[in-house]
């Protein structure tokens, strides 16, 4: 091996192979940050709602008459909505709720546990019928869900509860406190009573308004702001507005969803045409929340494919100059007997030796990048499978860069030495 | 001199077209990166007023109960109904208005089309002369329609484009919901960038199509369509309870042109609050908040982290780029000695050779960073057509002068950083050896 020639080289030629070995270390600790932003990205992407997302659409139904306005009204159409929902072909079951999975947000409370002092904690909080486990796509683990009396019974206590004002003892509670069963996610079960069993255990709120656990499924995911996507209440309740209309989330049978929108969308307006239909996919709303999370992926992916296109050509371009410079030397050597294979062996040695030096700096570079972006933008955070994954990539392109001109000074002709001196 | 400096550049350049058209690419390659990058993060931490910047204040206080502050150890960044009204009080501000937005149906011509829900915002006469709005036909209402509240509407260029053909309409009449409003006015072009005047929601939305009087609140029963937060359930049912409510749902803002005014006016927010205090509310610290649009924007952090961390890859995918091309630039230098050399015998400086080389890379790296630029550009539309289902909006990415001199200086570096090095080593050619050779 030439080991000795190639240090001398090195030596001498400081600032060419310098600048291999820092467009090597730069050009590593760029790609590994934007390997690491796009896993980053991924992971956020990759975490499911737990819920049938694919088969999964969201109807909103918003009128625009006043008839709308009295609530006889609206509660009758519910129903018919309802039942023409779930009598269309493909659909395999139907929720009347205010829930829409992938929103970004929705309705929250905040909660204590009766009797428990202690900050309260939030939770997220909507209105579901009996087809609340089946549409989702849940597992029901403890207790039981509404059936359809405890929708109907808790909707008409709601509706008489919100008909008339409250009377306010002197602490500044309702003197009539109102109990109100609910269906729970299990993370927000644990986190407000630890272990289980949850069935039966109360929670209340700021109005020191119950709420009683019936059951409890999982999973739950529905990104949040404060941090509460695996928290959920809900209770019964069909629940209609003037303003808000109402709303419905479908699950179709498998590979139906995309073809039922049409549908769903003229069977209603047929139902009522005072009002306006929008229909859904969950797989686009999810996709319209990762929007950025997607985009994130594409450019940085392309900026590090440049990135090592770019870098992949300068080496070729700098180790063909240091070729072209050193024609005569290598004419001289192939005239003393050096093998073709040989100079490449030598090229690629010399190449290989710079490149980890490069590597090297490189990774103390990346992780240097990294901990800037952390403290300054909250960046991706670097994982050791990223940086080897990198370090690979990098000798793998110095060997391939350095490959062609070493080839072509495999193919110098001893004759060239003689040549011009 | 300049001229025939120039001229040789040209020259040298010519001689060898494609390796100019290689730095160049290399560069515009960079240049096109980093100016996407750094246009997409500038689109939200531009100044979106800036001739207001220092005049326009967000009013905010910690109106939550005595037991618990809001979450996140910050305060709501609405305020309630009967906390505006009682700023409204205030004649301290030249300008005032709170604001909020609904979703109402607007009614069109049976002609064109099925009634459709749209964004409508609530606000006072002031919004418009406060946020500049520019105005295409007719004008803003009066305080005398605020107080009324009168049916007055403004409508944006496009909402006058779907309903009127884009005609001069004021005088006209649109329904919203069960009312009709006559038409006063209608908006030019108006994009700022980020939705300054409502960060609670949808940020990078172009403004809404729709204007009524704030006080049709009432008279219409309507709610927000953004965020609301509360910490006690109203203490009367119906709508009565939730106007008196302790829930915050509104935006509020002042315009205080001088220092004066706005220390006169902290100290009448603090004033009110305490007046507030006697009769049972505002138990928390006195924490109000009157906040320029710069430190909102810096408060609620605008910039998303990713716009940030990405400018700074693509800034290193620049240097990376201007840095291979130093390889190529000096193998240029091999080609050259001995012209180099013919120079320099005859009295050329280092200085001169020096300069000569730089100036050949700059005009190199100029081609190579308004290509660039052309690229980014091309780029930005991508990125907003992709972004347009996510915003609703199609231009909020917006390359403006300040990015196309950002490309200008990144193309001028980065033809110093590819070009610095080789330039240093030919202008060291000594004379002599190339002369001997030929």
């Amino acid at each position: 091996m030439e080991w000795g020639p190639i240090l001398r080289t090195i030596r001498r030629n400081k600032a060419r192979f310098g600048l291999i070995a820092v467009e090597v270390a730069l050009t590593l600790a760029v790609v590994v940050n934007c390997l690491a932003l796009i896993a980053e990205a991924r992971v956020k992407m990759a975490r499911p709602s737990g819920f049938d997302d694919d088969n999964l659409l969201q109807v909103e139904s918003t009128p625009f008459d006043e008839a709308f306005r009295e609530e006889g009204y609206r509660r009758n159409g519910l129903r018919v909505d309802l039942e023409t929902l779930r009598a269309i072909p493909g659909v395999r079951s139907v929720m009347n709720t205010g829930f829409l999975p992938w929103q970004g947000g929705g309705s929250s409370g905040t909660f204590k546990v009766v009797g428990k002092d202690g900050p309260s904690l939030r939770s997220q909080l909507y209105n579901a019928d009996e087809g609340l486990i089946d549409t989702l796509g849940v597992r029901l683990i403890q207790g039981r869900s509404f059936n359809r009396p405890d929708v109907e019974r808790d909707t008409e206590r709601l509706r008489q509860l919100f008909a008339s004002d409250r009377p306010r003892g002197p602490d500044g509670a309702p003197r009539n406190k109102f109990l109100q069963e609910v269906v729970v996610s299990k993370a927000w079960a644990q986190l407000a009573f630890g272990d289980g069993p949850y069935v039966g255990k109360l929670l209340e709120d700021s109005d020191t308004d119950q709420y009683q656990i019936i059951g409890v499924f999982e999973p739950f995911y529905n990104p949040y702001a404060w941090d509460i996507g695996d928290y959920a209440m809900f209770y019964g309740n069909l629940g209609s507005s003037y303003e808000a209309g109402s709303d419905f989330l479908v699950r179709a049978e498998p590979g139906q969803a995309a073809g039922l929108m049409r549908t769903i969308e003229g069977a209603l307006v047929k139902q009522n045409q005072l009002r306006t239909v929008k229909v859904q996919l969950i797989s686009d709303v999810r996709d319209n929340f990762f929007g950025p999370q997607r985009m994130i992926v594409v450019l940085m992916g392309l900026v590090a494919v440049l990135l090592v296109i770019v870098t992949g050509l300068g080496i070729v371009g700098v180790t063909s100059f240091l070729v072209t410079e050193r024609t005569r030397q290598i004419g001289t050597r192939r005239a003393l007997g050096a093998t073709m294979v040989d100079i490449v062996r030598y090229f690629l040695l010399e190449n290989w030796l710079v490149t980890s030096i490069g590597i090297a700096g490189g990774i103390g570079l990346a992780v240097g990048l990294n901990l800037a972006l952390l403290s300054w933008t909250e960046g991706a955070k670097l994982e050791v499978g990223t940086v080897i994954a990198g370090a690979v990539l990098l000798w793998l392109l110095g060997l391939g860069s350095a490959l062609v001109p070493s080839l072509r000074a495999a193919r110098t002709s001893p004759a060239v030495a003689t040549r011009s001196v | 001199m300049l001229a025939y400096q120039l001229r040789i550049a040209w020259k040298s350049l010519m001689r060898n077209p494609g390796h100019s058209l290689i730095v160049a690419g290399g560069i515009a390659l960079g240049v096109a990166v980093s100016t996407l990058f750094a246009t997409v993060r500038h689109s939200f931490a531009k100044d979106p007023i800036p001739e207001k910047s220092d005049s326009l204040y967000y009013v905010r206080m910690d109106s939550w109960g005595p037991h618990e502050g809001y979450p996140g150890d910050t305060i709501s960044p609405q305020v309630t109904y009967q906390d505006m009204n009682g700023l409204m009080r205030s004649d301290i501000p030249v300008r005032q208005s709170g604001m909020f937005k609904a979703q109402l149906y607007v009614f069109p011509d049976a002609k064109i089309g099925r009634p459709q829900r749209e964004i409508v915002r609530l606000c006072f006469a002031d919004f418009f002369g406060m946020f500049d709005v520019p105005f295409k036909y007719g004008s803003a209402w009066d305080e005398k329609a605020d107080k009324g509240p009168e049916p007055v509407v403004v409508l944006s260029e496009e909402m006058n484009e779907r309903l009127f053909g884009g005609e001069n309409s004021v005088g006209r009449s649109v329904r919203i919901e069960n009312r009709h409003f006559r038409v006063v006015g209608v908006l030019d072009r108006w994009r700022p960038g980020i939705k300054f005047y409502d960060l609670t929601q949808a940020q990078v939305q172009a403004p809404e199509p729709v204007y009524i009087p704030f006080e049709f609140v009432r008279a219409m029963e309507l709610r927000t369509a953004g965020n609301s937060d509360g910490w006690k359930s109203p203490d009367q049912r119906g709508f009565a309870g939730f106007l008196a409510s302790e829930t915050t749902w509104i935006q509020f803002w002042v315009e205080l042109p001088t220092a004066q005014h706005l220390e006169r006016y902290r100290a009448f927010v603090d004033a009110y609050t305490l007046e507030q205090r006697k009769g049972g509310r505002f138990q928390r610290p006195l924490d109000n908040r009157v906040t320029s649009i710069p430190d909102l924007m810096k408060e609620l952090n605008i910039v998303p982290k990713e716009a940030n961390a990405t400018m700074v890859v693509s800034l290193l995918f620049l240097l990376i780029c201007s840095l291979n091309l130093i390889g190529l630039l000096l193998g240029k230098l091999l080609a050259r000695g001995s012209e180099i050399g013919v120079r320099r015998a005859m009295g050329a400086r280092r200085l001169d050779v020096f300069m000569q080389h730089i100036l050949e890379c700059e005009l190199v790296a100029l081609a190579g960073g308004a290509v660039g630029l052309l690229l980014a550009l091309g780029g930005i539309e991508a990125v907003n057509l992709w972004t347009k289902t996510m915003f609703q909006r199609d231009d909020f990415f917006r390359i403006d002068w300040t990015m196309a001199g950002f490309a200008a200086v990144a193309a001028l570096v980065a033809g110093l950083v590819a070009g610095a090095y080789p330039a240093f080593r030919v202008c060291r050619i000594a004379p002599a050896v190339h002369l001997k050779s030929q």
